[in-house]
Parts: structure tokens; sequence; C-alpha cells
């Protein structure tokens, strides 16, 4: 990691894994002159104004429709806080919520879980460890909506996972097709998606704990349980907290399989928060409204983001 | 400093080229020239076909109108909501586009009406429902090029195959012929009740059947949560629950050849064209049948029309483009080579000796193009899952639409 310092240099610890700033290189560093200030501004002003023009600008502009009438192609009245009384109203955004929080409490632990089933079997270093990591990670690099007309076809009535459930006694059915199975269905295909990079995040953080913390277990007569719950667990903490909320926020924003693969049914069943959003902004038009429901979905993923900081991040 | 000089160059170079680019438009064309863009749909399924009709007219017209240049362009029908209205929200819309009645409110604002651009033979030479279908507030918001008429067709093998010799012209029809076909392993019809599907071609036939409507006459609230609809969503409940209807399409849209559809294993369907079974029935095993009767006999067609927008580059040639691309006689000519029937009076009956398509232009008078309501897409966003919910045994029919109308009034206001 390379520091850029502008300022007094805090103090820096190599026992936190961080790079320390040695006193020459903190000798060099010293306050850039207006002329290097303003190349350096030159070479980021691309990126920055990218990021006003297509990340800054439309988040804010997102805020401000939330409060208007504004429809494609019409004009936009101020309305102020009426979207979000007809969000209190509207059964189906209730409905939603509901079906995006069950989405998101079902694969959040189980991705984590993967996650790291898979970072424990690919840690150690045997031959051919390298393929199976790119072949866990390839689902991640995957288009969904290919992965998304695959499994159609898979969860299908006569498709194999129908078919493998006949084989264990249970009802050959298509999955998509009814209310109950249909969000399991859509989490298996989301797991799939998602668990290679929390294998990676944590396979990172897992090849940075010193091999003496687990050989010093080891001879203290450790079993390997122990030993994971007891030294490498802890020491994934931090890892397991940054991905518990990239999860969860990835959750809250589940949209393309469920475009794909139901359209929200059957019966709603599967009909997401930013599914309502898609079909109230891009087939309704009513893009005041559509922005109500993204503020909606912003402030719950704050909230829970906020949670989990208290919870899991506590102590990091 | 050499270096630094060369980076600052580039990235002022870089800035002005993407500035320029940034400003820069599409052209207006030839200097002199006007220029008229139409965006159209494989209304011609053949694109190679449907290319070199356009080219040709365009071709025509041009030689009338040697100062008007017409660039059209065929777009595929996934998605084209999405494209016009993100292109009309950032000024770069088509000046000419076909719309269909059910897009119409919702782009009302953005049409100028063609009334303006056509003469009065030309306007009296529309059919009065199809008139109707494209008229707003008094105003025509397209010229219309085409209809359709989905009527009730039926699988003449699989008739044989169960030794069925009359056909369905009522509901209690279906049902009473609906155990004999059940006995030998068939569907009397299907119901395609998931929600991806228009209830224009599905369920309203059946309320509209009923003498039910969508939408109350001053269309402030809808009018569905009725006798008529009651009757017409347990109508269909009747057919899932007997288990005449194959039940994977109330909750799933597979593609037709994976359906019993495709299999011959369907006897009658109201809500779908003979172009779609023509490959798998064959053409000779067709039997087109007049829309079913209930308290009246009504089906569902549409009307295509060509509509001027707002934000036209200049509305007078692309009125005049308009007015010629909507003449009977190149009308004629498009609606025979995509299999559509004329929206003219004129041009009288254009498939007479076709077994299939002749016995379809029979009932364009018997149709309907469906509610012209701003919201009535928003309605059928919350009327669908609500059938679906019904024909599933999650609602009693009566709780279903109750609460469909209950969601619908709320987007109503």
């Amino acid at each position: 990691m390379t520091l850029l310092l502008v300022g007094p240099a805090p103090a820096r610890s190599s026992e936190k894994g961080v790079d320390v700033v040695t006193l020459s290189a903190r000798r060099r560093l010293r306050r850039p002159s207006l002329r290097e200030a303003g190349t350096a501004l030159l070479f980021v002003l691309p990126c920055l104004l990218l990021f006003v023009a297509f990340r800054f600008g439309p988040a804010v502009a997102g805020v401000l429709l939330g409060f208007t009438d504004y429809t494609i192609g019409g004009d936009a009245s101020w309305v102020g806080l009426d979207n979000f009384r007809r969000l209190i109203d509207d059964p189906t955004f209730w409905s939603a919520l509901k079906v995006t929080v069950i989405f998101a409490l079902l694969s959040v632990p189980l991705s984590m879980v993967a996650s790291l089933g898979m970072a424990l079997l690919t840690r150690r270093v045997f031959r051919g460890v390298k393929l199976f990591r790119s072949i866990f990670f390839l689902p991640v690099v995957t288009s969904l909506i290919l992965a998304g007309v695959v499994f159609t076809w898979v969860f299908a009535e006569h498709g194999p996972w129908s078919r493998l459930m006949g084989a264990f006694g249970l009802p050959a059915q298509s999955w998509l097709a009814d209310s109950t199975l249909v969000l399991p269905a859509i989490v298996l295909v989301s797991v799939w998606s998602r668990f290679g990079y929390g294998m990676l995040i944590l396979l990172a953080r897992l090849q940075e704990i010193p091999a003496e913390l687990e050989e010093a277990a080891l001879s203290d007569g450790a079993s390997a349980w122990q030993r994971f719950r007891y030294v490498t667990l802890p020491q994934l903490r931090p890892a397991l907290f940054f991905l518990a909320i990239i999860e969860t926020t990835m959750s809250f924003q589940v949209f393309d399989i469920v475009y794909v693969m139901t359209g929200g049914g059957p019966v709603r069943a599967s009909y997401t928060l930013v599914y309502q959003l898609y079909e109230q902004g891009f087939r309704y038009f009513d893009l005041g409204y559509a922005s109500a429901v993204g503020l909606a979905l912003f402030v719950m993923t704050v909230i829970v983001a906020l949670i989990q900081r208290l919870t899991l991040g506590r102590e990091e | 400093m050499r270096v630094r000089k060369s980076l600052t160059a580039v990235a002022v170079a870089l800035v002005a080229a993407l500035a320029a680019a940034g400003c820069g438009g599409s052209g207006s064309g030839d200097s002199g020239k006007k220029t008229v863009t139409m965006w159209i749909y494989p209304v011609i399924f053949d694109e190679a076909k449907h290319r070199a009709f356009w080219d040709e007219t365009v071709k025509a017209f041009q030689a009338q109108h040697p100062d008007i240049q017409v660039k059209t362009e065929i777009f595929p029908w996934a998605n084209r909501d999405q494209a016009l209205a993100t292109a009309i929200a950032g000024n770069k819309g088509p000046d000419v586009v076909y719309l269909i009645p059910d897009q119409l409110p919702k782009y009302a604002r953005n049409i100028e009406p063609v009334d303006a651009y056509l003469d009065d033979a030309a306007k009296s030479d529309y059919l009065d429902n199809v008139v109707k279908s494209v008229t707003i507030d008094g105003k025509m918001m397209g010229a219309p090029i085409l209809t359709s008429a989905v009527t009730m067709m039926c699988n003449k093998k699989v008739f044989e195959a169960v030794g069925q010799t009359t056909y369905p012209a009522t509901w209690n029809d279906l049902l009473t012929m609906a155990p004999a076909f059940k006995a030998k392993g068939y569907d009397v019809t299907a119901y395609p009740g998931d929600v991806k599907n228009t209830l224009n071609q599905t369920f309203y036939p059946l309320l509209w059947q009923a003498g039910g409507d969508v939408f109350s006459p001053d269309g402030k609230s809808v009018a569905f949560n009725s006798d008529a609809g009651r009757k017409a969503l347990t109508f269909v409940k009747q057919l899932v629950d007997g288990g005449y209807v194959d039940k994977t399409l109330l909750t799933t849209l597979p593609p037709t050849e994976q359906t019993r559809i495709a299999q011959n294993k369907v006897a009658c369907l109201w809500h779908s064209a003979p172009q779609e079974v023509e490959q798998f029935w064959g053409k000779e095993n067709i039997k087109v049948l007049p829309p079913l009767t209930e308290t009246k006999q009504i089906g569902y067609g549409t009307v295509g029309s060509l509509a001027m927008l707002k934000g036209a580059k200049d509305k007078k040639a692309a009125g005049e483009w308009i007015a010629y691309a909507s003449g009977a006689d190149v009308t004629k000519k498009y609606d025979t080579a995509s299999s559509f029937f004329s929206p003219k009076k004129s041009a009288g009956t254009l498939f007479a000796g076709d077994p299939v398509l002749g016995e379809q232009e029979k009932y364009v008078g018997v149709t309907t193009v469906g509610p012209l309501h701003e919201k009535a897409r928003d309605v059928q966003g919350v009327l669908a899952p609500e059938i679906q919910a019904a024909l599933l045994g999650k609602k009693s029919v009566d709780q279903a639409l109750s609460d469909a109308a209950k969601a619908a009034d709320a987007l109503l206001g």
C-alpha cells in the first residue's frame, strides 16, 4: 500500500499489518505545489466528472424525484411526501418488502457459509488448487441473465432439478411455478452466482493469518474444530463483517435473476423491491413513485448495515 | 517538463474531443432536406421483406416529395416502451412511431394529433371502431395502418381424435365438451395465466363477453369487480379445477414449441393468432371460429397506427409522410404482406380466398382494442397476480377481484 500524506503522518504500527511509512520516505513527502496539484487534478478530473455525472448526480436526482410526480416524457411537480404516503398504503410494496427480507434472510447466511466452506477447502496448497479456485469463481463473472435463462430450464417441470427431487422421492415439479418453492430456487441461483466472490475475500484473509497461531494451538492439543472456532474464525471477523454488508446489500438489490426467471411470480411470491422499482419506473413510467421505492430501499439498507455494524463489527 | 506539457496537451485534446462528441448530435441530414425518422417494429416477421417494403415505400414517397428524407428504423418488439420512453425523455425520440391503442394513453402528452395532417376523405375511409380506438379527447392520436382480430380457433385434428363433431360457440359449450377431451388426454383449451401475458388477450375478452368492462364509464374507478368479472373468473377457475387446461401455463410462459399447444394436445384457443400455431397444427387443421359468446360476442383485436411525436423536428414533413404511409394503397400492400387486416372501408376484404385469414377477417367488426386509459397497464399489473392467486386456489374469486379492485382504485387516485 502506498501512502500519500499531505499532513502530519499518523502513528503507524507494523503489528496491525499496515505499511510503515519510514522516516526517509516521510522526509521525501512535502506539500505539493499549486502547479503539481493542478496537474494531479487534471488527471483526476475525467474520473471525477464521470462519478458526478453517472453516480452522484443520478443519486441526488433520484432523491429529488421521490418528492415529485415525474413520469417519463411528462412534467415534474413537487408533491412533497405523497409518494411515501402512497408507499405506506400500497400492499404491493409491503409484499415486495417481505419477499426481499425473506430472500436476504435465506441467501446471506447460505452464501456466507458456502463462501467460508469453499475458502477453507481451497486454502491449502495442493495440486490443481488454482484451477478449483478459478472454477468456483467462474459464476461471479458469468452473466446473470445467461445464468437465469439456463436455470429456468434447470428448474422447469421436466428439468434436471425436478428429476433430482423425484429421485429423492419428492414431488417432481417446477419450483419456479410454485409460490412456496420459487424463492428457495431463486436463493439457490443467487448463492451459486455470489459465493465465489465471498470465497475470494475470505481466502485472502485466511492467507494473512500467521501460521504460528494455528501451530501454537495445535501444540496445545486443540482439535480441528477448536482451531477453527478459537483461532481462524476470530481472525476472519473483519472479513466476515465486510462480506455480510456486501451480501446483504446485494440481496436487497436482487433483480436480474427474478426478471429472467420468474417476472416476480407466481402470485408475487418472488416480487422484490427492486422489481417493483423497475416496474414502476420502466413499465409504468412513474419515476416519482419508483424513486420513492428506491429511497425506502436505501434507508432499509443503511439501517441493516448499521445493525450489522453494531453487532458483527463492534470490535473492529 | 516536455513530458508534462505533452500530457497536458493530450488531456486537453481528450476533454475537447469528449465535449465535441457530447455536443454533436445525429445531424439533420443533407443541407436543405427535411428529415423524418420513423420507428417501427417487426410487423412483417421476415426482416428482409419488411426492410424492402419500407425502402420501396420511402422511394415512392420521395419521388413525390424530393425535399423530404425518410429514415425508417425497425426495432424489436421486446422492451419497445422502455426504448421509446427513454428516447423521448432524452429528446432523442423519433418523429413518427408505430403505436397500438394500449400505448396511446401513456404517450398522449407527447403525441401530436394527426387530424390536421389527414384529409377528410382519408379520415372518413377508416372503419368507425378503428377511429374510436385511436381517439383520445376527440383527437386522433395516430393514423391507423392495420387491424387484427383474435378470434376463437380450434385444432381439427384434436376434434377428430376425440370424435367431437361440433365446435364451441359459448362458454357452456367449452365446459360441456371439456370432459370428453380430458378423457382422451387432451385439454379443451389453455389459459396463459403468467403475469407477463397481457390481459387484453386472456381475461378481458371473457370479461367483455360476460357484459363487463375494466373501467367505469368515467374512468375514475375500475369495474371488473362485478358480477361479470366474477362470472368470467369463475369460468376460468372451473376449467382449471376440472383439469381441463394445462396448469403449467398458469405460472410460466414457455415458448409455444414447449407447450401442449404445439404438441397438438389442446383443442381450442381464444388468445392466439393462427400464425402462432400454424407450424404445429398445420394450416389445414386450423378451424377459425367467431369469438365466444356469453352475454355478448366480442373478442380482442388491435389497431396499429403511425403517431407523430410532439418533438418532431418538422411536423409538416412528418405529417406528409404519415398521410402517405397510411394511405389506402400503401396500407393495403402492407396489410397483405403482414397478414393483418385493413383499417379502411375502401380496402374491402384482403384475404377472401384464405381459409384462415379470410375467416378471421370477417370478425374484425366484433373486436375491441381494450381500455384506452392512462392507467390500463398499471391496472393489469395489479389484477394479473390476483387472477393467478384465484386460479391457484390461494384466494377465492371474490377476494382476488376485491383485492385487485382496491389496489387498482388506489392507482387511479
